[in-house]
């Protein structure tokens, strides 16, 4: 499916030329949009199944030729990194000892799996919209998002819906509509503060640790003879592991802002371990693109209440 | 604090339809800024003339030697400090991010702990904020608080102000029972004195040192005190005891009578349809 709105399926244009609306939104959220002056004209979504194949590292420029995992053994040379990707190498003080010996360590960035994530959630977002302006709508309000794996084989379906609105006797919609994760009354108290909405915007970083001898044993405690040196202390290879997972979530939708605000982030940070030493980190930065329409006007502190029931 | 403009408000059609046909911000209003403040917080925190800024994190992973709870006797040493030392490491990185985005202080700030055999790692997300006005900026350090931005605005308002987190933790060894003892009390219902004093002296050492980080702070006291307690997963004979919360002074020579205002709801307390009314 292109970009194009003329790609969309002929039963959805059909369904759309309709009368009826659908909406996504509670009857509350309802009530709330026509107070502010949107009408739904129907619920949009979009879709779009990815499969993450499996990875050669020397595609991505890399310097060894093993892969990951154990194949990443004490006497290969680290990982030079992707393309413009983090990456950041740890050496063992103590020299060669044995091949088991974790001789060097690295972080580095899986920009791969982050490319892959962002096609899969920017194709079923912009399927989304197209169903939008196809609709005539102004934006979409209430936008629920999720990944859930269709089968056992790595493929994840991107899935993004919301409700398409159209701002009653308003201009005529622009080229592309707006879109947020709020709706009802959370959406008009951000109108009353200042903010209009300008889109959702999500990221997505990951970073892959190998440990190094010192990392190794000071996440199993070990304290074997080469262990000596290190006895307790904080686990900086992970710590800089943990510290720019965020770091490059938050960068990215920093990038896209363009010098709006992001409001209502959500940051979420997963770990998946695929074998001894040899850790993932990822994680999602989502949330709220708003622009400020008006200047700063402070509201009436508020006013403390009790409820007496 | 800045004053409301005593003009009256736009309807929200009107603001709703100015927002979306104004294609760019006023001058002078730009600034990228990112929060995970809900928009409520916000504006709870424009009531009191603050800003957020900046979305902040800070981590720590710190090892605890391989052993330390399986046997031995009284506080096992190496697993407190562990975790006081992670606490602070993660405390000065997200307050280190605070201070290089211009905030004043870190406010919402979500805590998660995880307590592993051989590591403790705490990792902290919060919003870094300051005062909209900036001749009202202060010239101290980067404050941290585990407050909603509500209850920070309420605090404010109350004439106190947050001066960083606190947090105690302490993990003692409950000492094994002899064999006749174990033995004799099989079949009894008693108390098991040596899991009590274990407790007892994880929550002392914890309390205290919480109540000394305050101290250190020239704070006042500790407020929304979070306690986490109890055995230990992985240690059969270990207990733990972490206490965790916000230190305040007052800001102003005394505290601000809140005075609020009594309500009572008009709301059904039954809304749901009721058949059998019918007959």
């Amino acid at each position: 499916m292109s970009d194009a709105p003329s790609d969309l399926p002929e039963a959805a244009q059909r369904r759309f030329s309709q009368g009826a609306f659908s909406s996504g939104l509670s009857v509350s959220d309802f009530g709330a949009c026509l107070e502010m002056g949107l009408e739904p004209v129907g619920l949009v979504q979009g879709f779009c199944a990815m499969r993450w194949g499996a990875v050669s590292m020397n595609a991505m420029g890399g310097g060894f030729g093993g892969g990951l995992g154990s194949a990443l053994g004490g006497a290969l040379t680290p990982f030079a990194g992707a393309p413009g990707g983090y990456v950041q190498n740890y050496q063992c003080p103590h020299g060669m000892i044995s091949a088991d010996h974790r001789a060097w360590g690295q972080n580095y960035q899986q920009t791969w799996i982050e490319d892959t994530w962002r096609t899969g959630f920017n194709s079923a977002y912009s399927r989304m919209m197209q169903e939008a302006q196809a609709l005539g709508a102004h934006g979409v309000v209430g936008v629920v998002d999720s990944e859930n794996p269709l089968s056992d084989t790595g493929v994840v379906e991107f899935h993004l819906r919301g409700t398409a609105v159209r701002v009653i006797d308003g201009p005529p919609p622009g080229e592309t509509p707006w879109s947020t994760f709020l709706a009802g009354q959370r959406l008009a108290k951000s109108f009353e503060a200042g903010y209009a909405p300008v889109s959702i915007v999500t990221s997505v970083a990951s970073v892959r640790v190998w440990a190094y001898c010192q990392t190794e044993y000071l996440m199993e405690g070990t304290s074997g003879m080469w262990s000596n040196a290190v006895g307790a202390a904080e686990i900086m290879q992970v710590v800089d592991a943990q510290s720019k997972v965020r770091d490059l979530a938050r960068a990215r939708v920093r990038s896209s802002l363009h010098g709006d605000a992001l409001h209502g982030a959500h940051l979420e940070v997963s770990t998946r371990e695929f074998g001894k030493g040899d850790v993932e980190f990822q994680s999602r930065l989502s949330g709220n693109r708003v622009r400020r329409f008006k200047d700063f006007d402070p509201l009436a502190l508020p006013r403390p209440t009790v409820r007496l029931s | 604090m800045s004053a409301p403009s005593s003009s009256p408000r736009p309807s929200l059609k009107d603001e709703v339809r100015q927002a979306l046909s104004a294609p760019s911000a006023p001058a002078g209003t730009t600034r990228a800024m990112t929060s995970d403040l809900s928009i409520d917080e916000e504006l709870n925190l424009h009531s009191i003339g603050w800003e957020p800024v900046e979305l902040v994190s800070g981590v720590s992973l710190h090892s605890i030697p391989y052993g330390y709870w399986n046997w031995g006797q009284g506080e096992i040493v190496g697993a407190s400090s562990a975790h006081a030392t992670a606490f602070a490491n993660a405390t000065a990185r997200m307050l280190r991010e605070a201070g290089t985005a211009g905030g004043h202080g870190v406010v919402g700030v979500h805590i998660e702990r995880a307590i592993h055999p051989t590591h403790v790692e705490i990792s902290l997300v919060g919003t870094a904020v300051r005062p909209v006005d900036s001749t009202r900026r202060l010239e101290r350090s980067v404050f941290a608080s585990d407050l909603s931005a509500r209850d920070f605005t309420m605090l404010m308002i109350a004439g106190w102000e947050p001066l960083g987190l606190a947090s105690g933790a302490s993990f003692v060894f409950a000492p094994r029972r002899s064999m006749s003892s174990t033995i004799q009390q099989q079949s009894q219902n008693i108390e098991l004195t040596n899991f009590t004093e274990a407790m007892y002296s994880a929550r002392e050492a914890a309390m205290q040192r919480m109540q000394e980080v305050a101290i250190e702070m020239n704070g006042t006291g500790v407020v929304d005190v979070k306690v986490q307690e109890g055995p230990m997963s992985f240690a059969s004979h270990a207990v733990g005891f972490v206490a965790l919360g916000t230190v305040v002074r007052l800001a102003t020579p005394t505290h601000q009578l809140i005075h609020p205002t009594m309500v009572v709801s008009l709301n059904d307390s039954s809304p749901a349809f009721d058949a059998q009314t019918l007959s």
